[in-house]
C-alpha cells in the first residue's frame, strides 16, 4: 500500500490540474459518472459504471473520441484496482478502436501511460483514414488516402472484388505511424474495370508474419462521362455584309446626276426669268458627268473588297472557335472521371487459434 | 404681314435651337470664283472673288458670304464697275437633308450711265441636299424668295426670287471640298416693267468639318 502513496499523490495532483478542464468535459461526456467517481478514486465505483456505460454505448449515443476516453479511464481504474491484465484488455480494445489515440499525460500519470504505451506497441492496429466523396481522373488523377497505425508494422494493402479476389495491389512492406496511399481508379492491367464496387483492404502482420488483423473499406465506383461541348453555332446571314454592290448606289448616282443637271438646266424658268445664261448648261453636264461617273464607280456587282475582308474576318473567327472546341472535345472524350464514396470501415480479426 | 412672317421664321428658328444637341461649334468656310451675269437695263458681266462661312451649332446654323469684284458691258474691255453681294442667313436643320434660313441679302452694283444700284432683300431659303455619288458627292437645290426688298430705283418693288443648284465633291480623307453650282436672281419691279436677273456660275473650294 505505501508504494502507492506517491502514485496516488501524484494522481491527485494531476487531477487537480486537470480538473478545470475536466469538469466541463465530464458533464457533457455519457461517461461522466464514472470518470467523476475515478476523479474521486473511487476506482471500483468508476470500473463498475464506466464498463456499464460502455456496454452500452455505440456510435450514435458516443463519439468515438469519447468511448476511447471512456476506455481509458476504465483501463486506468482497473490498473489502480491492481487489476493489470483487466487494464492491459481495455487498452488493447483502445487502440484497436483509435490507433492515432495518447493519453494526456498531464492528466493521467507515468505508471498508467507506460501501460498504455506498451499494450500499444504490441498491438498491431491500423485505420483507414479516406475522404467520403472523392471524383478523379483516372489514370492521371489519384484517389489519395492515409493509413494510419498504432505501431511499426507491416502492411498489405490491396483493393478486392467483393468476393474477396485481388483487383489491385497498392503497397505491401512496412511502416511507421502513418502511410499515405495513391489508387489511379484503374485494375492491375492498367485498364478501366467497370464495376461498381470495390473494397480497399489492409492487412497488419506481426514481426514473425502472423495476420494480426484486417480493416476493409467498401469503395462505390462510379464512372463519370464529362459532357461535350456543343459545336459554335454558324455566323448567321445578318453578320455578314454584301461581297457585291448592289444597283441602289448606282442608280442613286445616275438618277441623282440626271435630276440635279435638269433643276441646274430649269433654274431660270423656275424664278422666272426669261433670259437664260448659257453657261449653267456646263454645270448641268457636269454634274451629269459626276452622276455617270458615279454610275461607273458603283455599278452593280462590283466586288467590294472592304466587306469580303470583314466576311473572312468573320468566317475564320468561327472556324477558329470550332477548332478550340473539337480540341477541347477530344481531351474530354479521352478523359474518363471516377467518383470514389468511401463506405463504413470493418476490422476482421483474426481467428484465434 | 412681311414682317409676320419674319417674325414666324425667327420663332422657329428659336425653337430649333433649343432642340439642338449639346454639340460642339463645327465651322465651314470656302472660296469662290464667280463668274456673273446681270440682265435688266443694262447688261454687265465679269468674273468677281466671293467667300462664304458658316458655323453650325446643332441643328443651328449660321451663314455669311461677301462677293467683290468688276463688272462691265457685255464685250466691252477695261476696268468695269464695282460689284458687292453680301449675305448673312440664320438657319435651322428640321431634318439632316433641309435648311431653312432667312436673312438679308445686299447688292450694290454701278449701272452703265454711273447710277449705282443698291438692293436689300429680306430672304427666307429653302435649301435641299443629299449624297448622290457615294457618300462623297452630293447635290444640292436651293430656292429662296424675298420677303421684303427696298431698292433705289423709281419702280416700286414688286417681287424677288431666285435659286442655286450644283453639287459638292468632298475629298476623300481631307476636309477639303469642291463646289460647282449655277445660281440666279430674278427682281420684278413696277409690275413687270423693269425686270433684274444676275445669275452665276460659282466654283469653290472649301473646309468642312462635316
Amino acid at each position: 500500500m505505501t508504494r502507492h502513496i506517491p502514485w496516488i499523490a501524484l494522481l491527485v495532483c494531476g487531477w487537480s490540474a486537470a480538473a478545470a478542464q475536466g469538469a466541463a468535459q465530464a458533464i457533457t461526456s455519457p461517461f461522466a459518472q464514472g470518470i467523476r467517481a475515478y476523479q474521486n478514486l473511487d476506482f471500483d465505483q468508476a470500473a463498475a459504471l464506466l464498463r456499464r456505460d460502455l456496454a452500452r454505448a455505440s456510435s450514435s449515443t458516443a463519439t468515438l473520441g469519447e468511448r476511447a476516453q471512456g476506455l481509458l479511464y476504465l483501463g486506468a481504474a482497473d490498473l489502480f484496482r491492481g487489476r493489470r491484465d483487466s487494464a492491459v484488455a481495455v487498452f488493447r480494445r483502445l487502440v484497436q478502436l483509435d490507433p492515432r489515440y495518447r493519453p494526456d499525460r498531464l492528466v493521467f500519470p507515468p505508471e498508467v501511460t507506460s501501460v498504455f504505451d506498451n499494450v500499444r506497441v504490441e498491438t498491431r492496429a491500423v485505420v483507414l483514414v479516406a475522404p467520403a466523396d472523392t471524383e478523379i481522373s483516372t489514370g492521371t488523377g489519384a484517389f489519395t488516402f492515409w493509413v494510419v497505425a498504432s505501431a511499426f508494422q507491416t502492411v498489405e494493402v490491396t483493393l478486392r472484388y467483393q468476393d474477396g479476389a485481388p483487383f489491385r495491389a497498392l503497397y505491401a512492406g512496412p511502416m511507421g505511424d502513418s502511410l499515405r496511399v495513391q489508387w489511379d481508379g484503374l485494375d492491375a492491367a492498367g485498364q478501366m474495370t467497370p464495376v461498381s464496387r470495390v473494397l480497399l483492404r489492409v492487412a497488419s502482420r506481426a514481426p514473425t508474419g502472423e495476420l494480426a488483423g484486417i480493416v476493409q473499406l467498401p469503395l462505390d465506383l462510379r464512372i463519370v462521362h464529362i459532357d461535350t461541348l456543343p459545336w459554335p453555332k454558324p455566323p448567321a446571314d445578318s453578320q455578314f455584309l454584301p461581297e457585291r454592290a448592289g444597283s441602289r448606289p448606282a442608280l442613286r448616282a445616275l438618277l441623282g446626276g440626271v435630276l440635279l443637271a435638269g433643276t441646274v438646266t430649269v433654274l431660270p424658268s423656275v424664278v422666272g426669268s426669261d433670259h437664260p445664261n448659257g453657261s449653267r448648261l456646263v454645270v448641268a453636264g457636269a454634274v451629269g458627268f459626276a452622276g455617270a461617273l458615279g454610275y461607273v464607280l458603283h455599278r452593280p456587282g462590283r466586288p467590294l473588297t472592304a466587306n469580303i475582308a470583314a466576311n473572312q474576318a468573320v468566317r475564320a473567327r468561327w472556324q477558329q472557335s470550332a477548332a478550340a472546341v473539337k480540341a477541347e472535345n477530344v481531351q474530354r472524350r479521352d478523359d474518363v472521371h471516377l467518383a470514389v464514396h468511401a463506405g463504413e470501415p470493418t476490422a476482421i480479426k483474426p481467428s484465434a487459434r | 404681314m412681311k414682317l409676320a412672317s419674319l417674325g414666324f421664321v425667327c420663332a422657329a428658328l428659336a425653337a430649333g435651337a433649343t432642340r439642338s444637341g449639346a454639340q460642339g461649334l463645327v465651322p465651314a468656310g470656302g472660296l469662290s470664283i464667280v463668274s456673273t451675269r446681270v440682265r435688266g437695263t443694262d447688261q454687265l458681266t465679269g468674273t468677281v472673288l466671293g467667300g462664304q462661312g458658316t458655323v453650325a451649332l446643332g441643328r443651328l446654323e449660321l451663314a455669311i458670304g461677301y462677293v467683290q469684284g468688276k463688272i462691265g458691258p457685255e464685250g466691252a474691255s477695261g476696268a468695269g464697275q464695282d460689284l458687292v453681294e453680301g449675305v448673312a442667313l440664320l438657319g435651322v436643320r428640321p431634318a439632316s437633308w433641309l435648311r431653312l434660313a432667312v436673312g438679308p441679302h445686299a447688292r450694290s452694283y454701278t449701272l452703265t450711265g454711273g447710277t449705282p444700284l443698291r438692293w436689300v432683300f429680306w430672304e427666307l431659303r429653302a435649301r435641299a441636299s443629299s449624297a448622290f455619288v457615294g457618300s462623297a458627292g452630293r447635290g444640292y437645290v436651293e430656292l429662296w424668295r424675298a420677303l421684303s426688298a427696298s431698292v433705289n430705283a423709281p419702280e416700286p418693288f414688286d417681287h424677288a426670287q431666285g435659286g442655286e443648284a450644283g453639287m459638292v465633291v468632298h475629298l476623300a480623307r481631307a476636309p477639303l471640298e469642291l463646289r460647282l453650282g449655277y445660281r440666279i436672281d430674278h427682281a420684278v419691279l413696277g409690275g413687270g416693267s423693269r425686270l433684274e436677273t444676275v445669275d452665276a456660275v460659282v466654283i469653290g473650294v472649301g473646309l468642312s468639318g462635316r
